[in-house]
């Protein structure tokens, strides 16, 4: 069957959109953290767009705080944010206080059973892919999780793929991890602990900045 | 000679369709990829009213009895007419076409007149109308359907036209239409019979009979069909109304146990509903999918929406993703697809500050998401004034802004600050202090909640020294608490399910900063959130 007129303009919609995703010389400007201690370590002087960066700490470090600073911050006046609360812990009248505006910020609090990663990581990927959104927040208990996917993949898999669709969808990606949890293939990392040390790291070499 | 009175059309005619309808639906379920095809003819009665080009090739002809056919072709695959499945396809075709034309009508067997009324809005007179006429072809063709237009005044005219093949650019009125054998103006057989006796074969014949003779032998029917050869039909257009929201069924010619070819299905039942649901100006915001299974039973699956769309293209990747975590406890014998609520589609517009793309880009992320995840796991949160934390905020639509919504956090009025640090002493002892230290009220900054809540609060033990809280035992170890600030004194719903809690932000030794509370109804202490 021939191609129909709304189908060749539907594929020229997908095809501007796919375009408009690559980050551009005007996007690839980092977007600060809220926090000048923070925006100091990182290369550029903020998170990067179009990739993830790494917030480990433990649960009181100060991450999930960093997050959604820098939430705000991408979402500016306009755009839009996500945080995949896979633990189901966000409390949002700290992220309003916070200066997120909770209008434009999309929860996603997937209904998986304790130590079940894969339905976040799933909305993960789907959020950062999409280019729809300014910055996504990701906080998954993937520590600790067995076993594959439904679709065959193991966590290491996924993590790239959730990086892979940063990389596409032009997203800052903020991974929220925990010190016991596996490796994150993210561009930058921070190491935050109780009482406002922060380190910078790369890699399996880690810089310690406090 | 009369002047033509009917309204101005463009009839589309559809050669064979019941051949083309049944064709269509093994072209939908992907056999012909999967298999050689046998001749196929369709039969009424006994009769072969249409065949394919496979079996014309075999000797098989249209009008012939079944054993002819059979005897030409002994492998011919006959099929019986279906006449209902026939006007559904074309009432369905006419549903997609009053995205063209203001008005169509459904002329059965086989045809569909369209009002061409306003055609010329589409370029000069004849321009305008050969555009019509174009558009509608190629709007059956995307459809599965092949048809072929032309342009008359009058439904007959028109009918006649387009069902002899003469286009709009052969010319029209009187001089097309007398070229046309006598029974293209479908006239009733008794009376058509009588003219052929009179020796009239031809439209042209019967326009140039004397209308006074006509009229003298065969009375007004006679000076009808007269008035019809010359294109004279002023009959109005009857109108076709949907009354139903669409649905498309698809049969399988052989079970299928995986996704891919069920999908390949969908989407020619998609693009033929939403370019139905297009025809009236709608968008469908929620679909319902139901899977005949074999041998028996059914799997039904309903989609929403994030958005009212008639883009098939979004359907689909709905559709990919409900496919994929479906668990069938059967192979696949046929599918309905149909719009179980639909409302009216939003006008795309490219406004530079409105970012289309990015709107589109967060229609099909979030209608991907709330397929897979349930519509219950997205949300944007909404604050709530209330005193009890875990009730601070409810889950509200994303992107749907509620009216009455509390924007930002409210103060706690019944809040208090009690200067010193906790107390390990029981309840009746915090609560005596309470009341002498209650006249200093303080209100929480919004720095105070912390930027995690547990659904659960966790227990702690309390330890302390000389009355003041110095450690907590938690997670089977005791941890020194560091810092703890005054208590922060929440209350209330005296009429639902009271509560009276002392918080305090906790700096503890290997956890960090903690949300801890003390229930005033047990003096246990609770732990309920980090300040992460």
């Amino acid at each position: 069957m021939a191609a129909s007129a709304s189908e060749i303009i539907e594929g020229l919609r997908l095809e501007i959109r796919r375009l408009e995703r690559k980050p551009s010389i005007a996007a690839v400007r980092p977007v600060p953290s809220g926090r000048a201690a923070i925006d100091a370590l990182l290369p550029g002087g903020g998170f990067p767009r179009g990739a993830l960066a790494e917030l480990c700490g433990g649960p009181a470090s100060g991450k999930t705080a960093v997050a959604l600073a820098a939430l705000a911050a991408a979402m500016g006046e306009r755009g839009l944010g996500a945080f995949v609360d896979g633990r189901g812990e966000l409390y949002p009248p700290a992220a309003a206080a916070l200066g997120v505006d909770l209008d434009r910020l999309l929860v996603v609090r997937p209904a998986a059973g304790p130590g079940e990663p894969w339905p976040g990581l799933w909305a993960a990927e789907a959020l950062l892919g999409s280019g729809a959104f300014e910055a996504v927040a990701v906080d998954v208990p993937v520590e600790g999780a067995r076993g594959r996917a439904p679709g065959g993949a193991a966590v290491d898999a996924m993590l790239r793929r959730v990086r892979a669709a940063a990389e596409k969808g032009g997203s800052v990606g903020l991974w929220l991890a925990r010190p016991e949890g596996p490796r994150i293939p993210a561009a930058v990392r921070l190491e935050l602990a109780a009482g406002d040390r922060v380190q910078r790291g790369s890699g399996r070499e880690a810089i310690h900045a406090a | 000679m009369p002047l033509p009175s009917g309204p101005r059309l463009v009839a589309l005619f559809l050669p064979d369709l019941p051949l083309q309808r049944v064709l269509r639906g093994r072209e939908a379920a992907g056999a012909a990829r999967d298999r050689a095809r046998s001749p196929l003819a369709i039969e009424r009665e006994g009769r072969i009213i249409a065949c394919d080009a496979e079996a014309r090739a075999r000797g098989v002809r249209p009008g012939e009895a079944l054993a002819q056919g059979h005897a030409a072709c002994a492998d011919l695959e006959v099929v019986a007419v279906d006449e209902a499945e026939d006007r559904a396809a074309l009432e369905g075709l006419a549903e997609a076409l009053l995205a063209l034309a203001p008005a169509v009508e459904v002329a059965s067997p086989d045809a569909l007149l369209l009002d061409a009324s306003a055609a010329h809005l589409l370029g000069p007179r004849g321009e305008g109308e050969a555009a019509l006429a174009d558009a509608a072809v190629a709007l059956a063709a995307g459809l599965g359907l092949r048809a072929r237009a032309a342009v008359a005044n009058g439904r007959a005219p028109a009918r006649a036209l387009a069902r002899h093949g003469r286009g709009p650019g052969a010319g029209e009125g009187t001089l097309a239409l007398g070229v046309l054998p006598l029974g293209a103006l479908e006239l009733p057989a008794p009376l058509e019979a009588r003219l052929l006796a009179l020796g009239l074969s031809r439209v042209g014949e019967l326009a140039r009979f004397p209308p006074e003779t006509l009229a003298h032998r065969l009375g007004a029917p006679g000076l009808a069909a007269w008035r019809l050869s010359h294109g004279d039909d002023p009959s109005p257009l009857v109108p076709y109304t949907p009354e139903r929201l669409p649905e498309e069924r698809l049969e399988l010619e052989a079970p299928l146990e995986s996704s891919e070819p069920l999908l390949f299905g969908l989407k020619r039942l998609s693009d033929r509903l939403a370019a139905r649901l297009a025809g009236r100006g709608l968008g469908a915001t929620r679909l319902a999918l139901t899977l005949r299974l074999d041998p028996h039973g059914v799997e039904r699956v309903a989609i929403a929406l994030a958005l009212p769309t008639a883009a098939a293209s979004r359907w689909l990747l709905v559709l990919r993703e409900r496919l994929g975590s479906l668990r069938l406890p059967g192979a696949v014998v046929g599918a309905t697809l149909a719009v179980a609520e639909a409302a009216t589609a939003p006008v795309e517009q490219l406004a530079l500050d409105e970012r289309p793309q990015q709107l589109a880009a967060l229609e099909t992320v979030l209608t991907r998401l709330a397929a897979r995840l349930g519509e219950e796991a997205l949300f944007a949160a909404e604050p709530v004034d209330r005193h009890r934390p875990e009730g601070a905020y409810r889950t509200a639509a994303f992107g749907r802004k509620k009216e009455g919504a509390v924007k930002g956090r409210r103060r706690t009025p019944t809040s208090t600050s009690e200067p010193s640090a906790l107390s390990v002493a029981a309840p009746e002892a915090t609560r005596s202090r309470r009341a002498a230290t209650s006249t200093s009220t303080a209100t929480p900054t919004a720095a105070a909640r912390p930027t995690r809540l547990l659904a659960h609060p966790e227990p702690l033990l309390a330890l302390g020294e000389g009355g003041r809280l110095t450690a907590v035992r938690a997670m089977g170890r005791t941890l020194r608490v560091l810092e703890l600030s005054p208590a922060e004194r929440l209350a209330g719903e005296w009429w639902a399910e009271p509560f009276d809690r002392d918080y305090h932000r906790a700096r503890v030794e290997g956890l960090g900063d903690c949300w801890i509370f003390r229930d005033a109804a047990d003096g246990r202490l609770w732990l309920h959130g980090f300040f992460d």
